[in-house]
């Protein structure tokens, strides 16, 4: 029950100390929020995913695009109804459907979600999970927050691991030997028990979960020690100073205030 | 004698859930001793509580599977039933037969090495521990690769090392040998004969390789432990799983075909750790007539789900291809050709009763009257000894084997692979299991690690031996 999802590659984002990769994440999330000019969140976006191109593959780097994707059209089909302010450029039949306003507001929105996405898929892609459990506790966060917190970051995919097993099972099942016998509608209604199996899975290892981490000493009083240590090359104050400066360059050149 | 374990009239109920429904019983008034140092197999057909008895000896049941417990168990004096189980680790450790169960961590080095920090280890004795461990069950090339990307047999080894590892004075080992090749079953028998420590084994098959290796023989049966001589504790135990190798049936159906894969080559890289020589496997030529159940062995992590997965069209292979009958088979016709029952049946099994399972499989058949279908359904549980009302989730694991089994009866696959049906389920089950599946004139190919099961029950075998797929004799 421990699927991760680090993915080993090459670049600069596999020698970035966890904590300061950490603090990136941050600050940049937070500046995505600040009044910056829509070049920005693009660039933002750009620069995210070239880095995920560059640390795996072109397929992967556009897998937090493909995940987005329902919720990013439902973002353009809905967002400029609510925005009804301004200048209207574009009319469907004789109903008024987008202003200008509502146009920057969708593209803001886009860039910033997927700004958010792409920064949090590239720290959890590159840092292994036991370096984010170690980040976090440097932050001052106890053991055992910081493991509840990366077994979240692990059940989540777990669940995606044993949805794509079942869907595997269940392609197999519903196999039929004549071709285009399966509609997409057909497709579309398998989901229903390929989820629903996915669920009753991920729920009933949920107790198998919680009896092994107090079987390997979880609640024990005895003072855990570590495995792992976070080590910086050239020092954590360097890779932190990094950090600041890759959201100050954004910050200075972007900022609309 | 200093006795390490005293079990005292020990009885335990599942909680039955809904109205009216009463609770469950495993096991009944158990009492056995174990002296320190002993090395005890505790025999037990498929799900006669044996993970249930090795659970509640950790203090891990009835904590999370809520039942009723009653009597006593004393592990070194003190009653485990009062215990926490963070307060056991480091005076005894659980092997679960299913290893995915206890992987916790994202690398196997930290896999082995959490326990190690729950006991305190500093950071250097942490390192030389985690490396020893993973040394001796040849698991340290593999310390950065995450356990899912591990295959059954490694994943077992791994929980292995993680034991070894703690060095608790004792192990209690839930089918520790299943998964595992011949190799590395020799090397745990070895490590149980020569530690100081007490060993209690659960085991749902007495493999040929046990015998004389421990100090105490027992049979849990009918919730009971009987304690008695090597000799009668294995003749009352393949009594009770009825081990016979029949003949299997002749097949029904005459038509021919003819699975075949030519100059296959398969690649798997892993996504955990970066490698110049990502995971291949050759398959110069491979096989399966209609009808013939063929054996397809290997080591650990050699790669035979992994050509299972291509055969079946879950996957594609680098180079080379799949024909039914000489012709190529797009991956959606390999999937309507070659079922694949997975090792573990919960990924198929979905649906609230037996009942809607099987009738599941024959939605996509058409012109089937409901009456008719209603009629299969019913034979075909019949034929795999099923309840149509029974709820699958609760089912056991080898009744949950059998279903996934009746649901490719029902679905007449002209090919079906079995990844490690001997492991869950009795000899003889598993017989008729294949037995069934082929007298529908399925061609089957078995994935074992089983020679005894192999040699009895194929009739041509594959072995992969160092990335490369050879004919063997069966049973080699």
């Amino acid at each position: 029950m421990t699927t991760s999802t680090y993915i080993a590659g090459r670049g600069f984002l596999y020698w970035f100390d966890a904590r300061a990769k950490l603090l990136t994440v941050v600050l940049l999330c937070v500046l995505v929020f600040l009044p910056m000019r829509q070049l920005g969140l693009w660039v933002l976006v750009g620069v995210a995913f070239l880095c995920a191109w560059r640390a795996t593959d072109f397929k992967q780097a556009l897998q937090p695009l493909r995940t987005i994707l329902f919720v990013l059209i439902i973002m353009v089909l809905f967002t400029p109804l609510t925005y009804r302010d301004g200048e209207f450029i574009l009319f469907i039949g004789q109903f008024p459907f987008i202003t200008r306003e509502a146009l920057v507001q969708v593209n803001t929105l886009i860039a910033r979600f997927l700004g958010i996405t792409y920064v949090c898929s590239l720290y959890v892609w590159t840092t292994p999970m036991a370096d984010i459990n170690l980040a976090f506790r440097w932050y001052g966060l106890s053991y055992q927050a910081a493991l509840v917190l990366t077994l979240a970051f692990r059940f989540i995919p777990f669940i995606a691991d044993a949805f794509r097993m079942i869907q595997d099972s269940h392609a197999l099942r519903n196999a039929v030997r004549i071709e285009g016998e399966t509609g997409k509608r057909q497709r579309l209604l398998d989901v229903v028990p390929t989820v629903t199996a996915a669920l009753v899975f991920a729920l009933k290892s949920i107790p198998y979960l919680a009896m092994t981490l107090e079987h390997r000493g979880l609640g024990s009083s005895v003072k855990r020690t570590s495995y792992r240590k976070l080590h910086a090359k050239g020092g954590i104050f360097t890779h932190v100073l990094l950090s600041v400066m890759i959201a100050a360059v954004f910050f200075l050149v972007f900022i609309t205030i | 004698m200093k006795h390490m374990l005293e079990i005292s009239t020990l009885s335990f109920a599942y909680q039955g859930y809904g109205e009216g429904v009463s609770n469950h019983p495993v096991l009944r008034d158990v009492t056995l001793s174990v002296a320190e140092g002993a090395k005890v197999l505790v025999l037990g057909v498929p799900d006669s509580g044996k993970s249930t008895l090795a659970r509640i000896l950790c203090a891990l049941v009835p904590r999370y599977l809520a039942g009723e417990v009653a009597g006593s168990i004393l592990l070194k004096g003190t009653e485990v039933l009062q215990m926490n189980p963070w307060d056991l680790l480091g005076r005894c450790t659980l092997v679960a037969q299913n290893p995915q169960e206890q992987l916790l961590m994202t690398t196997c080095g930290d896999e082995v090495a959490f326990p190690l920090e729950s006991l305190g280890f500093a950071h250097e004795k942490l390192i030389l521990e985690v490396d020893a461990a993973l040394q001796k069950w040849g698991l340290l090339p593999l310390k950065e690769v995450n356990p899912q990307e591990l295959s059954g047999g490694e994943r077992k080894r791994l929980l292995l090392a993680v034991t070894e590892a703690i060095d608790a004075p004792l192990w209690i080992m839930d089918e520790p040998f299943d998964d595992l090749d011949e190799q590395w079953r020799d090397i745990l028998l070895k490590k149980i004969q020569n530690r100081n420590g007490t060993v209690v084994v659960f085991a749902s098959r007495y493999l040929d390789e046990f015998r004389g290796t421990f100090d105490q023989y027992c049979l849990l049966t009918e919730g009971n432990i009987i304690t008695d001589t090597e000799e009668i504790i294995v003749e009352q135990f393949e009594q009770a799983s009825e081990i016979q190798f029949p003949l299997a049936p002749k097949t029904l159906k005459t038509i021919s075909h003819r699975l075949s894969c030519n100059q296959l080559t398969i690649v798997h890289p892993r996504r955990s750790v970066i490698s110049n020589e990502p995971f291949t496997l050759h398959v110069p030529e491979f096989t399966v007539e209609a009808g013939e159940i063929v054996a397809l062995v290997g080591p650990n992590g050699s790669g035979k789900s992994t050509l299972s997965r291509v055969l079946c069209g879950l996957d594609l292979a680098l180079e080379g291809s799949v024909s039914l009958d000489g012709s190529t088979l797009s991956a959606k016709a390999l999937q309507a050709t070659v079922g694949y029952l997975f090792q573990n049946p919960d990924y198929g099994i979905f649906l609230p009763t037996v009942r809607d399972e099987l009738g599941w499989s024959l939605r996509r058949i058409p012109r089937l009257s409901s009456k008719r279908k209603k009629e299969i359904v019913q034979s075909c549980a019949d034929l795999f000894h099923l309840q149509l009302a029974d709820n699958p989730t609760m089912m056991g694991y080898g009744a949950r084997k059998q279903l996934q089994a009746a649901v490719y009866y029902i679905l007449d696959r002209p090919f079906v692979i079995i990844d490690e049906l001997d492991s869950g389920v009795t000899y003889a089950a598993a017989f008729e299991i294949v037995s069934l599946l082929r007298s529908r004139g399925a061609g089957i190919v078995i994935i074992t690690h089983d020679r005894t099961f192999a040699r009895n029950l194929a009739e041509r075998q594959y072995k992969i031996v160092e990335g490369n797929v050879e004919e063997t004799e069966v049973g080699a």
